[in-house]
């Protein structure tokens, strides 16, 4: 694949050169994306089948890969700098894009005014979104020598526009996202630990101020009380759980999880996909897929520390808080110990948004690590 | 921007991002490693149903091996839901209104508005068949079996129900089956449906045995069960064991897979001690009595209105009850499908006389003149009587001591005057006045005699109290003493005239009037006990259990079963008879028979039975109504035989016991003492049957009576 690329061609004499992008592709990145994706589609398939248009949900998922894919290796030969220079209009079409969401352009899915459709394909903006400001905030932040009040002010309202818009879709889990995804960017962007402190106070008073306004519907509110509370836990979880207990060791083998194939786990192919892996892989099917997807973390990490400059890191960091929140949410939900909420597991969930930006994210990633010695 | 603070920062990331990891881990493992076995069990419960199968019930047969109740298969028509569910409305309602006009066309008269109603049952689990018609004949199973694509959903089941050779033989005995309630399933330690419309519809199945060595056999709701008689008492040898079928369903409730299938096992064959040869006369003549009496008038100007009536046999020498007709029957091949509320409450109807009461063990009557023993008992014990001083002179009028006006009198019926009278003779000509004599002499002398040596007697004989028959139902009759009468009126004071307890009511118990109640079945009992020399045995109605060896013969094939349960003789009291009071006792009784002025010997003469009979007749009063005609004694009544048959024949407002009872008492027992008696009548040769309850019924008007009370 890396033959078709222009660049060594057209260096031609420099072939040897050691700076080379191509040179710096992260094999293991690539391996354990590819293997994460090939278990998801395949829990997507033991997921789906007893529906009518049972294998529907796998090729359209495919589809998506293979589009991913292409924007991932697309990305990655692109220097992230590049990208980074555009990122006032990338941030500001998400934006309008997130807005567009509440007019009656958007569907409503599960309570949820968070999608655009287009005949069999839905789309998510607040997915897209969340790379975007992430994109956004690095540049800022990449572009100045310290962190002080006023640009932390800045950084923050960067992040905190997209996070106002999602939850008044009402979107809790992606506006959550978006807090970690600040946490952690402004951390390592190295804020004072004073005015860190002060931002986590916000966000406590913002969570409970959530919580007691208006904005979160009834059952939104009992998802998160149920996880404070665990004795009023709702069906999902109970469900979940007993399909990921009973899968043990090794699990019932795959399509032949019982749980699964009587469709007790409800939203199975997309929030509750672990529990398919659970069921039917048992413990060493559904550890090698965190083992994976721990994987692909440590190499966002890497790809952070080895950054050239400080929008490389800040945008591996960034794209890393988002995967790490996006994991533990997702399978910590299934296994009760996070509240439920409606946030992909990166990879495996069903759903192309969530898969596209998934891809695109681990492209910028690519191109951090590919572009370091330029 | 410092960048060893951008790495201690990141380390940081670093080791939040790994705790995180391990968190997820150790939690995987607790679930997964730790909990497992509990979540598969959770898990299991979640998609597994056990669907209990009904097997065929045990028989019902005579004591010779007849069979009385049998099993047949029905042919039900019925939904499968799973598959209608998934037309469209218009397909469906086209389908359900061409099942209405095709069966309506084959015979089967059915309303579209049926099949909608029972489609829409809630109290049918999603998966179970609805059944839409019941019994119908093979030619609609062809038919629907050969259009299964035109009826999608439309099954076709073979059902077990009973069957009954014999028709309306015995029906009181035998009991029906019918739908198990919520009662019966809650006292089975079952959980009752769930509420139509709720989600949970596991019915876990019950796992109650109540005879130790039998296999437990469930019940769920829709099963049958036993509920009245023997179908009742001897439900949990009768009931199969049923088969399980363990299958899978989704969250929706459809059917997935089928994990395990057992097959039930049939119920065990219950034989009862019946002889359902004269349990058929008994019941044809009992009807043809009761025919016969109805609608005449008595001096006194009551209609005998002959409601009811009973004739109990019973074994002597084990208490096995060999018939027990109680008048009006049923046929209990109209309750196989379900009752009717229409037909429950015509069953039950007082002016259609309640068929479905067992009147030989539901009916309580006072036993007027054939208590006469019990109180003869009662005044050889205190020495009231006895040798030297039993004779009496019977003017036929009795007048109570210090007492004066007419409300002192006691009279014998027509008072008649007996002349001198001893024990024998007080029995054989059925003496009122040597009866309220010693009425009277208990009472003055209770500081002596305490103040119930006729009720202590009757006790000891098993009067008063239920005798325990394996049939449910049966009342305890009632033996009025002072002490009962005040706490009846103390528990309900504008009941009753008074608490209290004078000589007049001693002198009428002493005759088997006032307060004192009785069963058929007990009185029965009561000459049995005195048959057999005091021994009393419990009336038993079943003989033995037995369970066929191998299933694949036929159930009737002699010799394929073993016997799970034999019913031995009961023994529950023994009653000092002394030689000196049994002598003279016996030929009181036998002299009712035989002797010249006895008070039914005509009748045993227009019908004599092989050999004589020792009995007593019973005439009871019952206020504003015809007397209550009652016959009870036993047979034969020889020095050195063995009573072979002790009987009571009670018919309410029927007339003279020696007019009514007695009768048909010698007329049942004639043809058994002679071993001539005919064999009932299959309900297949119907014709032949009713020539012969014709035959019965012009003997029955050939019936001669004594004439008399008594």
């Amino acid at each position: 694949m890396l033959r078709a690329v222009s660049t060594p061609e057209r260096r031609g004499f420099r072939a040897r050169d050691l700076t080379a992008p191509w040179r710096h592709v992260d094999v293991i990145l690539m391996v354990a994306v590819g293997l994460v994706l090939l278990l998801g589609l395949a829990m997507v398939y033991s997921a789906t089948r007893r529906f009518p248009d049972g294998s529907g949900f796998v090729l359209r998922q495919g589809m998506f890969a293979v589009v991913g894919i292409a924007i991932m290796m697309g990305l990655s030969l692109v220097d992230y700098r590049r990208i980074a220079d555009w990122w006032q209009a990338i941030y500001a079409g998400s934006v309008v894009l997130l807005l567009g969401v509440l007019t009656p352009l958007g569907a409503t899915v599960n309570g949820t005014k968070g999608w655009y459709r287009f005949g069999f394909i839905s789309l998510q903006p607040a997915e897209f979104a969340k790379l975007a400001t992430i994109l956004a905030v690095a540049a800022y932040l990449g572009s100045v020598d310290r962190v002080d009040l006023r640009r932390l002010g800045v950084a923050r309202a960067l992040l905190g526009v997209p996070m106002g818009i999602t939850l008044l879709q009402p979107d809790l889990g992606s506006a959550l996202v978006f807090i970690v995804i600040a946490m952690g960017m402004l951390v390592v962007a190295g804020v004072r630990l004073r005015h860190l402190a002060v931002l986590v106070l916000l966000g406590v008073v913002a969570v409970l101020g959530i919580l007691n306004s208006g904005t979160l519907d009834q059952y939104q509110k009992d998802r998160l009380t149920s996880f404070v509370s665990p004795t009023g836990q709702s069906y999902n979880v109970d469900q979940a759980q007993k399909a990921i207990g009973s899968g043990g060791l090794t699990g019932y083998g795959f399509t032949q999880g019982p749980q699964t194939r009587g469709g007790y786990v409800p939203e199975q192919q997309t929030d509750f996909i672990f529990t398919v892996a659970g069921e039917e892989l048992g413990f060493v099917g559904a550890g090698s897929l965190v083992l994976l997807l721990g994987v692909i973390v440590w190499r966002m990490w890497r790809a952070a520390q080895l950054a050239s400059d400080e929008l490389g890191t800040l945008l591996c960091v960034g794209i890393l808080c988002m995967f790490l929140f996006h994991i533990f949410e997702n399978v910590g939900m299934t296994l009760g110990i996070m509240p439920v909420t409606g946030i992909p597991l990166p990879f495996v969930s069903y759903g192309g948004s969530s898969l596209l930006v998934s891809f695109t994210a681990v492209g910028l990633v690519q191109s951090v690590h590919m572009h370091r010695f330029n | 921007m410092d960048t060893d603070s951008t790495q201690v920062r990141l380390s940081a990331l670093g080791i939040v991002a790994l705790s995180l990891f391990l968190a997820l881990f150790v939690r995987l493992w607790f679930l997964q490693g730790i909990d497992r076995q509990r979540f598969e069990v959770e898990s299991a419960s979640n998609r597994l149903r056990v669907i209990n199968e009904e097997g065929p019930r045990g028989r019902i047969l005579d004591r010779n091996g007849k069979v009385l109740v049998d099993n047949r298969t029905s042919i039900v028509v019925a939904l499968d839901r799973e598959p209608i569910r998934k037309l469209t409305e218009e397909r469906r309602q086209a389908e359900f209104a061409d099942l209405a006009d095709t069966l309506t066309s084959l015979g089967v008269p059915t309303k579209l508005g049926t099949i909608q109603k029972r489609y829409d049952d809630k109290r049918y689990a999603p998966q179970e068949y609805v059944p839409i018609a019941e019994d119908v004949p093979e030619n609609v199973e062809l038919f629907l079996a050969e259009r299964a694509e035109r009826f999608p959903g439309v099954v076709v089941e073979r059902r077990t129900i009973r069957s009954y050779p014999y028709g309306q033989l015995a029906p009181q005995i035998v009991g029906y089956v019918g739908e198990i309630n919520e009662e019966e399933l809650v006292a089975r330690g079952g959980t009752p449906p769930a509420v139509p419309g709720t989600t949970s519809s596991t019915v876990p199945p019950t796992t109650v045995t109540t005879v130790p060595g039998l296999p437990a056999k469930p019940y769920q709701p829709g099963d049958s069960i036993g509920k009245v008689g023997v179908e009742r008492s001897h439900e949990e040898y009768l009931r199969a064991v049923p088969g399980k079928r363990t299958i899978e369903v989704n969250a929706r409730g459809d059917l997935i897979d089928v994990i395990k299938n057992t097959d039930p096992v049939a119920g065990d064959d219950v034989w009862l001690s019946i002889d359902i040869d004269l349990q058929a006369h008994a019941e044809r003549l009992l009807e043809a009595k009761v025919r016969s009496v109805r609608g005449g008038l008595t001096k006194e100007g009551y209609r005998k209105n002959a409601p009811q009536g009973s004739v109990v046999i019973i074994e002597p020498t084990t208490g096995q009850v060999l018939a027990m007709a109680s008048y009006p029957g049923y046929d209990p091949s109209i309750l196989v499908n379900g009752i009717s509320s229409d037909l429950w409450t015509q069953l039950n109807d007082p002016a259609s006389g309640r068929p479905l009461f067992n009147w030989a063990l539901q009916g309580a009557y006072a036993p007027g003149s054939t208590f006469k023993p019990v109180t003869a008992l009662a005044g050889w014990r205190t020495g009231a009587i006895g040798p030297g001083n039993e004779v009496v002179a019977d003017g036929g009028v009795f007048k109570l001591q210090g007492c004066k006006g007419k409300a002192c009198e006691f009279q014998n019926a027509g008072r008649t005057a007996h002349g001198s009278v001893d024990l024998a003779r007080s029995l054989t000509v059925s003496s009122d006045v040597y009866y309220y004599r010693l009425g009277e002499m208990f009472w003055i002398n209770r500081t002596n005699w305490g103040e119930t040596p006729i009720q202590d007697a009757a006790r000891d004989l098993g009067l008063g109290s239920r005798t325990g028959i394996a049939l449910p139902g049966e009342t305890a009759g009632r033996i009025p003493t002072p002490a009962n009468r005040k706490e009846a009126y103390q528990k309900n004071p504008d009941a009753f005239v008074t608490g209290d307890w004078f000589t007049g009511d001693n002198v009428i118990t002493a005759i088997g009037q006032g307060d004192v109640l009785v069963t058929p079945l007990q009185l029965a009992e009561l000459y049995a006990t005195l048959a057999n020399d005091g021994v009393r045995y419990r009336p038993q109605v079943v003989s033995k259990v037995t369970r066929v060896i191998d299933p694949t013969l036929p159930p009737g094939e002699p010799g394929n079963f073993e016997v799970i349960k034999q019913v031995e003789p009961d023994e529950v009291g023994r009653v000092d008879l002394p030689p000196d009071f049994y002598s003279r006792m016996v030929k009181g009784l036998i002299g009712v028979t035989q002797q010249g002025d006895g008070t039914a010997t005509k009748s045993w003469r227009a019908s004599p039975t092989a050999w004589p009979i020792a009995g007593k007749t019973g005439t009871s009063q019952v206020v504003g109504k015809a007397d209550s005609a009652l016959f009870a004694g036993w047979g034969p009544a020889q020095p050195d035989a063995v009573p072979q048959y002790a009987i009571s024949v009670v018919i309410p407002e029927a007339g003279f016991g020696g007019d009514v009872a007695a009768p048909l008492a010698f007329r049942v027992l004639a043809p058994a003492s002679k071993g001539q008696l005919p064999a009932a009548c299959p309900a297949a040769s119907r014709a032949l049957c009713d020539r012969e309850v014709a035959a019965a019924e012009a003997a029955s008007s050939r019936d001669v009576g004594s004439g008399g009370p008594g």
